[in-house]
């Protein structure tokens, strides 16, 4: 153990040290100054970011292996630092307005993000079952934050459940790729498929296992049940962030899995991912079109898009498996900025008590506040790939990988469910715009800031995507 | 290979073999005179009678998962005892720094008011 | 290259500024985001001129190109890249030209929201210069899905009581065609490596083999902006919907973007595919111009009517694409713009009969001839345009097109033009069956008696139009003149594989 190690993974102790330093200061805060807490963890998250940004951590592995820093990881820990920032953001002026503001949300989301950024990092089967642990359990718990409503209990009840069965698959299958290779290290797994002592059944079985397992994660057709009542449940400030960062988290280790499995097991593994990509883009969009409530609606959405990164995660078992992988960094960047701007508009229309998240009430919001009303329009058009938004070329790079690596059919299908996307986002743009009402929002700050700034960068950035996608280029695996 | 483990199975079943003796030999010597009261489940000397979903105070919860919380860091330290020389002061950092997470998290418990009694 | 001296640029972003100048502007202040706006349009107009100016009409090429590397995906460069030959330069005119004809036909029209209106009607036009002038396919791509998003505001804010259900109608199905155009063009980039529209060209035998596909989804996207039958259904709606400006815009451009596709890039980069579905899509122009034509007889509302009277003549506009002569082609690129012209006036007519009386319904006008004597003068001569009067310009168009056709090789029998002149007739027929039911007979209802006629900014509006409409019915060789070298030079890529296969 050496300073080195710790440097390697660096964002995340710092994202860490803050929560608990977060934790410790919280209870000696008095009543009504807890939004303190909100600011320390955004300082803590600044900080994790340059780190990040400044590119401090040294590559290569640490911890004896357990842990790798690559420019894959690093791009991933910026991206969960930001997201993480947005998150409080959104959190800071709900919870003052919802008269919640309490320390243990910031430390609990902390946590949560050094998990997620610890994912990244995990180069051992131990170490992806860590961080799931470490991502999960305090998302578990925020679910439930509303203590007194019925709603948000049973969001943290059916998310624990479901998430401990998934956990149970991840186990099981670490177990499974040990039996069969005898390594829970990346690198040993190599190394016993290509010296040929690997039994390659138990390796199956267990990929598979584990790909079930992360499949819960990102909420992938048929995995996505727990998906629609969690995010109505909880606080909407966290299904933002939930649904922006999870989804990374999720996808970030199948892309190093699959990496590491899909050489020896191409043939077999790709069909399921295959066939999971285009359940997920089908289900999830068919779904959503009879959904009246936004929260419910973005749950779906949220799990269409998944499936169309699942096409990305397909071709990462091909030549064009670099440009895969940049293409889905690329599409997780962009959905993550819409999506958090998407969820700004929500927590600012939310009313207390759960009130005004029906689509109903969105109705004449567009014209009574045409900033958040033109932000929304672009959040929902970039949802849909409508060109000069950041989803628009974010399709385009997915697509463009699907028909380089001969995924004609999924190709085809992500595009009849962009179409049928274009539907339910356009109603909630038919509501805001076209329908008459009573549609009240708060001009909170906050929220303004980040619904306009998303809603800016998300257009701005699709004039110049090339830096964008030049970066998730360069964020290569370390390939053992 | 299996050989390494005979030892594990001649202990398990000498504490099996001695389970039953004591129960036999009271079972065979022992006066047997039984009243109602005697033939009932034996709860610690409580009424083993009454609903099935009696309701404990949350205390008892909150003290049991403190308890586990606590307790688990032993099997830590443990291990860290038997390999303490080898490990040197690296280790002594580590085991330092786990045990500060613990402390700080004792310090919540403490000021959130979870070690209180009422 | 000195960027700033390129009309391309400025005649696509003029409009782009406008709108940005139209949304600094206070809300309140109805007249000036009027006059800015329209300001804004003129100045593009101006700017189209001064690009006609430029450009060399001898010559069929490409003119005036602009290629700046934009962003590269993965070894592919996409590249802002605008060029224009005859037929873009005609399109790009006549958009310059419409746009502030419907702006001011919605000086009154639209009393509500006009900022937003205004700043709509801007991007819109930026979005349909861009697609004419467009020479990267990505670039193309991305100019036409926008034009959608304007179009879906204009529609759906300020159309009439259905106009919810006809702007998702119209947005679904534009983008329905457009994904799988998408697919093929990501596919072809891949093939060629490149998404330039004049290296694609060069080297199209590389997705040669997959060109019957290609070609299909091009085709799709662009039969449904035509629209050709059967893929027709969003355009009575949306037409009827929308608010007569948005119907000038949708009829007089928006449709052209279809056929202009069409030539533009199913033609030369699928050229042995184009003469195998030649037949087929003739096929379905006849089709489309008798049912058209059929549809619009039974119509009771005019500005419906009006719509269905769109697809017969579009329906002209592909037969003489896919006659693949040089007469049928040019032809269908004069009918092009004699289509902009002569329906776009049409919708103006009927909105400005409908802003008279809120209704569209024929059966509550009928002799209003006396009442309003000045707009039945210029309806006739609408009318008349539209119906393919020798003298005006849609006589011309057709006559041409039915001309080429008749002996095309591609299509091999004279029978699709032989039909297609029923529908000439058949035109004549229900437009004049419009005027007979708005204008002529004894006056009907008596509250039509008060009706005003049109005034001094109507008369502006319709006056331009009709100059142009007898223009080229009279004297059309300035615009064959334009459109010719391009049509050649277009044909001249198109038949050599027509050669190969025969």
């Amino acid at each position: 153990m050496s300073i080195n190690d710790f440097l390697a993974i660096l964002p995340v102790l710092v994202v860490l040290v803050t929560g608990v330093l977060v934790m410790v200061a919280d209870v000696f805060l008095p009543e009504g100054r807890k939004g303190i807490a909100a600011l320390l963890s955004g300082l803590g998250l600044a900080a994790g970011l340059g780190a990040a940004l400044a590119a401090v951590p040294s590559t290569g592995t640490a911890f004896a292996g357990m842990v790798v820093a690559d420019g894959f990881s690093l791009f991933l820990d910026a991206l969960f630092a930001a997201v993480g920032l947005v998150g409080i953001g959104l959190a800071y002026d709900y919870f003052k307005r919802m008269r919640l503001q309490r320390g243990e949300y910031y430390t609990l989301l902390l946590f949560s993000i050094g998990g997620m950024m610890l994912m990244g990092h995990a180069n051992d089967l131990v170490m992806f079952f860590l961080a799931l642990e470490l991502l999960s359990i305090p998302l578990y718990i925020l679910s439930g934050f509303f203590r007194a409503r019925l709603a948000s209990q049973e969001a943290a009840l059916k998310y624990f459940l479901l998430g401990a069965f998934s956990s149970g698959f991840v186990l099981y299958g670490i177990a499974m790729v040990f039996g069969g290779t005898a390594s829970i290290n990346l690198e040993g797994i190599v190394a016993a498929v290509r010296d040929g002592s690997a039994n390659l059944t138990f390796l199956l079985v267990g990929a598979a296992l584990l790909v079930v397992g992360f499949a819960f994660k990102v909420s992938a057709v048929p995995f996505h049940a727990w998906t629609p009542d969690v995010y109505e449940g909880a606080p909407s400030p966290l299904t933002g962030f939930m649904s922006s960062a999870t989804k990374a988290a999720g996808f970030a280790a199948l892309i190093r899995l699959l990496l590491v499995v899909f050489p020896a097991l191409g043939e077999n593994l790709a069909p399921v991912v295959s066939g999971l990509a285009a359940l997920t883009m089908i289900a999830g969009n068919l779904i959503a079109l009879v959904q009246t409530n936004i929260k419910r609606l973005l749950a779906y959405s949220s799990i269409a898009h998944a499936g169309y990164l699942l096409i990305g995660l397909v071709a990462v078992n091909s030549s064009a498996a670099g440009d895969a992988v940049a293409a889905m960094l690329f599409y997780l960047v962009g959905y993550a900025i819409a999506n958090l701007g998407a969820w700004s508009v929500v927590v600012a229309a939310e009313q207390a008590e759960g009130r005004g998240l029906e689509l109903e009430d969105y109705s004449g919001l567009g014209r009574k506040y045409p900033w958040l009303g033109v932000a929304m329009l672009v959040f929902m058009l970039s949802f849909i790939g409508v060109p000069l938004t950041l989803g628009f070329w974010g399709k385009l790079y997915l697509f463009r990988v699907a028909l380089e690596s001969g995924l004609f059919g999924l190709a085809v299908i992500g595009i009849a469910a962009s179409l049928v996307s274009a539907y339910y986002y356009l109603r909630v743009v038919v509501y805001m715009f076209f329908r008459d009402g009573e549609g009240v929002a708060r001009r909170d700050v906050w929220l303004n800031l980040i619904a306009i700034g998303s809603a800016a960068a998300v257009v701005l950035m699709a004039l110049v995507p090339g830096d964008l996608l030049q970066v998730a280029a360069q964020a290569v695996l370390r390939v053992p | 290979m299996l050989q390494e483990y005979l030892p594990l199975l001649i202990i398990f079943l000498i504490a099996l073999l001695v389970g039953i003796i004591a129960m036999l030999l009271g079972y065979l010597f022992g006066p047997k005179r039984p009243t109602r009261r005697k033939s009932a489940p034996y709860e610690s000397g409580m009424v083993p009678y009454g609903p099935g979903r009696r309701r404990m105070s949350v205390r008892f919860y909150l003290i049991a998962v403190l308890f586990i919380l606590f307790d688990i860091e032993v099997i830590f330290v443990i291990s860290w005892a038997t390999v303490v020389r080898q490990v040197g002061v690296p280790g002594l950092i580590a085991m330092a720094i786990f045990l500060g997470l613990l402390e700080v998290a004792h310090l919540y418990a403490w000021k959130k008011g979870a070690l209180e009694w009422e | 290259m000195n960027l700033s001296n390129n009309p391309l640029l400025w005649v696509t972003f003029l409009p782009l500024a406008g709108a940005l100048l139209v949304a600094l502007l206070p809300d309140a202040r109805r007249s000036w985001i009027r006059w800015t706006a329209m300001a804004a349009a003129l100045a593009t107009f101006a700017a189209s001129l001064w690009l006609l100016a430029g450009f060399d009409p001898s010559s069929g090429q490409m003119q005036m190109v602009i290629q700046v590397p934009w962003l590269r995906v993965a070894g592919i460069s996409i590249d802002f890249a605008l060029g224009v030959d005859g037929i873009t330069l005609l399109m790009v005119l006549l958009t310059a030209f419409l746009v502030p004809l419907a702006m001011l036909s919605a000086w009154s029209g639209v009393r509500e929201r006009v900022k937003g209106f205004m700043i709509l009607f801007l991007l819109l036009e930026t979005g349909l210069i861009g697609v004419f002038l467009a020479l990267d396919l990505v670039l193309f791509y991305i100019f036409w899905e926008f034009t959608l998003v304007p179009m879906y505001f204009l529609i759906g804010l300020w159309g009439y009581s259905r106009r919810i259900y006809a702007a998702l109608k119209f947005f679904i199905f534009t983008m329905f065609g457009s994904l799988l155009m998408l697919l093929a063009i990501i596919f072809m980039g891949l093939q060629a490596g490149t998404f330039n529209y004049t290296d694609l060209l060069a080297q199209r035998e590389l997705f040669a083999g997959a060109q019957l596909w290609l070609f299909f989804a091009f085709a799709l996207a662009f039969a449904i902006k035509v629209p050709m039958f059967p893929l027709h259904t969003w355009l009575p709606d949306a037409h009827v919907e929308a608010p007569t400006a948005g119907s000038v815009i949708l009829a007089g451009i928006m449709l052209k973007m279809g056929a202009y596709g069409f030539l533009r890039y199913n033609l030369p980069l699928f050229p042995e595919a184009t003469l195998r579905a030649a037949p087929w899509l003739a096929g379905l122009a006849v089709v489309g111009i008798l049912y058209g034509a059929a549809t619009a007889f039974a119509q009771k509302d005019a500005k419906r009517l009006v719509a269905y009277s769109s697809v017969s003549h579009l329906g002209f506009v592909m037969l003489g694409i896919f006659a693949l002569t040089q007469q049928s082609v040019a032809g269908g690129v004069l009918q092009m713009v004699n289509h902009g012209l002569s329906t776009g006036a049409l919708f103006l007519v009927v909105g400005m009969l409908y802003e008279r009386r809120h209704t569209r319904d024929m059966a509550a006008y009928g002799g209003i001839w006396k009442v309003v004597p000045v707009l039945g003068a210029l309806m006739l001569a609408v009318v008349l345009s539209s119906a393919a009067l020798p003298g005006t310009n849609g006589f011309v168009g057709e006559f041409t097109i039915l001309l080429g056709s008749f002996g095309a090789p591609a299509l091999g029998t004279p029978w699709f033009a032989g039909l297609a002149t029923v529908g000439v007739i058949l035109a004549a027929v229900y437009l004049l069956h419009l005027y007979e039911r708005l204008f002529l007979g004894p006056l009907t209802h008596e509250e039509n008696r008060q009706m005003p006629d049109l005034n001094l900014r109507e008369v502006l509006i319709l006056v331009p139009i009709l100059v142009m409409v007898f223009w080229i019915g009279l004297y059309p060789q300035p615009f064959l003149d334009l459109i010719n070298p391009s049509v050649e030079t277009l044909l001249q890529s198109v038949l050599p594989a027509a050669v190969a296969m025969h």
